[in-house]
């Protein structure tokens, strides 16, 4: 427990760190949190179009893909604002940069992945929730299950970003397949699940873990299911536990870059 | 003429050594269009119509193997200028006998030329799996191949201009982000402009956007000559604006260039 605490002080040092180390580029900051949040309004744009041409796709109205959206925007974004490394871990790997992270007295992944936090995701954090308040109005118990389904999509997706990213202990240049990986994750999490059957569902529940980000937690929203959120945390675990094994199975083929590093 | 000529082809040279890179792209070419054909599916059938926006699902989904392939297809233009202009890479290039922005379009453009024919390709075969060859004929091609390039100029020239606001902003991700969304939303990308808002359409086929990515496809697949004939027209005037705003403001930013040595 004491273990556990401890990292909690270390994420929250790490935050504040990164925060400010952001804020010393403000308007690049700014401007990358802005821009993401436009980015991800232009998707809701495209829905709300959409939804006024087409308003039921199997089941599912303007208000579930507003849903979606808003969990899995601000479950991304959460999930690299705190843990920004995530997103640049192949290129870490490769370059043979994780020499510095090795030499602290703290289990080497989440020290790692708490060195940087993205601007832009702080965009998408900030997207998820504003959306669902202003579009779906949720009374207390909604906002309160969507801020915990956020967690569970961010730890999600912390954990499929770890898992793609140790590819690279073992291919080498695997930034490539990483991104692409993580961007179908991502696309297939951000349409209506009902559209997706037979094999392809199970493949979204299994390699890329779309339905955990999307189905789940837009069911248990919708019908206050406590099991449903609990299958979304189950899932996210089970994909965290997945990335990390593979990553530390994958450390012991790291080889060193002999860099020289400074880190500030 | 002929440098740029070669600059271009020694880029589609250069990513020839690539060609896994490029190809690791097409998975995700592969993930939208099978996403598309999903949805779309579903709204054919839960509509009960054969033609959406004038569009069969096979139309539908070929339409967007031209739009995802030029989207997909595109060079880190506004990038290379920023980078230019941040790193001072700029001042070198001023030395060289050659119109930088000419041989940054040769560049970019050989680039992107090779992209999407790699895109266009394998989507083409993704389209012809899931939905079959469409119903074409050659003149939908050439007019498709006419519109093409000045679709990649058109694009090229608003990219050039966000990248040359490095000389005034911190970053210029957020802009270029920000354009990229707004030709797929309002350039049809995603859902042709027919199946806009009627009072939308109107001002969306006036805007650049549409002429870049929605035009060449819906003639490649529609063959619509009067539409064809309006795109050719809409895409030359608004080169020549975009030429121009460019020669404009690439004089008053080299105003800002400082070289020293080094």
């Amino acid at each position: 427990m004491s273990g556990l605490s401890s990292y909690l002080r270390l994420a929250i040092a790490y935050t504040k760190i990164n925060f400010k180390s952001l804020l010393a580029y403000r308007g690049a900051f700014v401007s990358q949190m802005v821009a993401m949040f436009i980015n991800d309004s232009v998707w809701i744009a495209f829905w709300c179009l959409f939804f006024t041409r087409f308003p039921v796709v199997k089941g599912w109205g303007v208000n579930d893909v507003i849903t979606l959206w808003s969990i899995a925007a601000s479950g991304f974004g959460v999930a690299h604002v705190f843990m920004g490394n995530a997103l640049t871990l192949p290129g870490i790997i490769m370059r043979g940069e994780l020499d510095s992270w090795l030499l602290y007295p703290r289990a080497v992944l989440p020290h790692l992945l708490l060195g940087r936090s993205s601007a832009s995701a702080w965009g998408d954090a900030l997207f998820g929730v504003v959306v669902y308040v202003l579009f779906v109005k949720p009374d207390l118990p909604h906002l309160l299950l969507f801020l915990l389904l956020v967690l569970s999509v961010a730890i999600l997706f912390v954990g499929f970003s770890v898992f793609t990213g140790s590819l690279a202990f073992f291919l080498g240049s695997a930034d490539s397949i990483a991104v692409q990986l993580r961007f179908a994750l991502i696309t297939f999490s951000t349409y209506p699940s009902p559209i997706f059957q037979g094999f392809v569902k199970v493949l979204l529940f299994t390699l890329i873990p779309a339905m955990f980000v999307s189905h789940l937690p837009v069911s248990a929203l919708r019908n206050m299911s406590f099991l449903d959120a609990s299958y979304s945390f189950a899932g996210a675990f089970a994909v965290l536990a997945m990335g990390v094994a593979v990553f530390y199975f994958g450390l012991r083929r790291y080889e060193s870059g002999n860099l020289m590093e400074m880190r500030g | 003429m002929n440098k740029y000529f070669y600059i271009a082809l020694t880029s589609i040279r250069s990513k020839l050594a690539y060609l896994g890179e490029i190809g690791s792209k097409t998975i995700f070419l592969f993930v939208i269009l099978y996403i598309f054909l999903c949805l779309w599916k579903v709204t054919y059938t839960e509509t009960n119509q054969s033609s959406l926006g004038g569009l069969t699902l096979k139309q539908m989904l070929w339409y967007l193997v031209v739009t995802e392939s030029m989207i997909l297809s595109l060079a880190p233009i506004a990038t290379v200028v920023d980078q230019d202009v941040r790193t001072g890479s700029l001042a070198m290039q001023l030395v060289r006998p050659l119109s930088y922005p000419l041989s940054v379009f040769a560049n970019t453009t050989g680039e992107r030329c090779l992209a999407f024919a790699i895109n266009f390709v394998v989507g083409s075969l993704i389209a012809c799996l899931f939905v079959g060859l469409p119903e074409l004929q050659l003149q939908n091609i050439v007019m498709f191949l006419l519109l093409l390039p000045l679709s990649f100029a058109l694009d090229f020239s608003i990219y050039f201009l966000i990248g040359l606001s490095a000389f005034w902003l911190e970053d210029t991700t957020g802009i270029t982000l920000i354009y990229s969304r707004l030709t797929m939303i309002l350039g049809g990308m995603l859902i042709p402009l027919e199946l806009f808002p009627d009072s939308w359409q109107q001002i969306l086929r006036v805007l650049p956007f549409s002429a870049i990515v929605y035009g060449p496809a819906r003639t490649f697949v529609t063959g619509d000559v009067p539409l064809f004939l309006y795109l050719i027209g809409q895409q030359l005037a608004a080169i020549i604006v975009f030429a121009l705003l460019i020669n404009l403001v690439y004089t008053f930013a080299l105003k800002r260039v400082f070289s020293h040595g080094g």
